[in-house]
């Protein structure tokens, strides 16, 4: 498991990188698309399976799809270029390493001090985890689940609604 | 997970983070400040995930799925503004977009 925790954890640092310093859009999504796999491995390391599922169909697939689309439908060679290699890329670089920093100090071999909860591996194992889930969200968190989808309601309408529009 | 201690994940959340913050920082063009926006909530999701399995709860999970579902209501959005704006024949360049100054 460390050794498949190990090389996960590479494949999402380079990946990410990917994201952030591809010179072309294109290649800025596939890497983007690259990282959510890997992510999606390292929750089924993580015994969630239906984030798993989710994750693929939903980032993976759906968002990242859009994405490529866009790119492909844009075609956005003019702005290509990555900002001029300049005084930003040195405030972005040294934002990075100390709030990277920051971080890594804040978490160093702590533990969780927050109460365990009833759900261990052997309860999900009896259960099922997606069965699990599913129990939780339509229960305890009803609410949530319905304002999420009021927001997608309006999320989709506000589409329309801007790709039907003309601005000046 | 036995033998990957719980900070070793928010070790790496916290790095992808950090990385997608970076992207937002420096880059210019909107198509990739949103690709990195999505990374900063894919490395918040692993830190859900993450400390809702070392501390045998599900609420880890279910917020992961709320912030994914929003993620791809965010994700619709914005790319619809983008087209708006890359048809109105704009500069694709963040830092030269004025749309909203009167």
């Amino acid at each position: 498991v460390v050794v498949a925790f190990a090389i996960l954890a590479a494949w999402e640092l380079v990946t990410a990188i990917g994201v952030m310093a591809s010179r072309r859009p294109i290649y800025n999504a596939l890497s983007l698309v690259a990282n959510m796999l890997g992510l999606a491995v390292l929750f089924l390391l993580l015994n969630a399976q239906f984030l798993f599922a989710a994750q693929i169909i939903v980032y993976a697939g759906a968002v990242m799809v859009l994405f490529v689309f866009i790119i492909a439908l844009l075609n956005p060679q003019m702005d290509i270029t990555l900002s001029r290699p300049s005084v930003e890329w040195g405030y972005g670089l040294i934002f990075g390493v100390v709030f990277a920093g920051l971080i890594l100090a804040l978490l160093y071999n702590r533990d969780l001090t927050g109460i365990p909860g009833v759900f261990t591996p052997q309860v999900i194992d009896a259960f099922g985890n997606v069965q699990i889930l599913g129990a939780v969200l339509y229960s305890r968190f009803l609410l949530p689940v319905e304002v999420t989808s009021v927001l997608l309601l309006v999320a989709a309408v506000g589409a329309v609604y801007l790709a039907a529009r003309k601005i000046r | 997970v036995s033998g990957v201690p719980a900070y070793y994940f928010l070790w790496l959340s916290g790095v992808i983070f950090t990385i997608g913050a970076v992207g937002v920082l420096i880059r210019r063009n909107p198509l990739v400040i949103f690709m990195c926006i999505e990374l900063m909530l894919n490395a918040v999701n692993l830190a859900f995930v993450a400390v809702g399995r070392y501390l045998n709860s599900m609420d880890g999970q279910v917020f992961a799925f709320l912030v994914i579902t929003v993620a791809a209501a965010e994700v619709v959005v914005g790319v619809a503004i983008i087209v708006q704006v890359y048809r109105a024949g704009r500069n694709m360049d963040v830092d030269e977009l004025d749309l909203m100054k009167s």
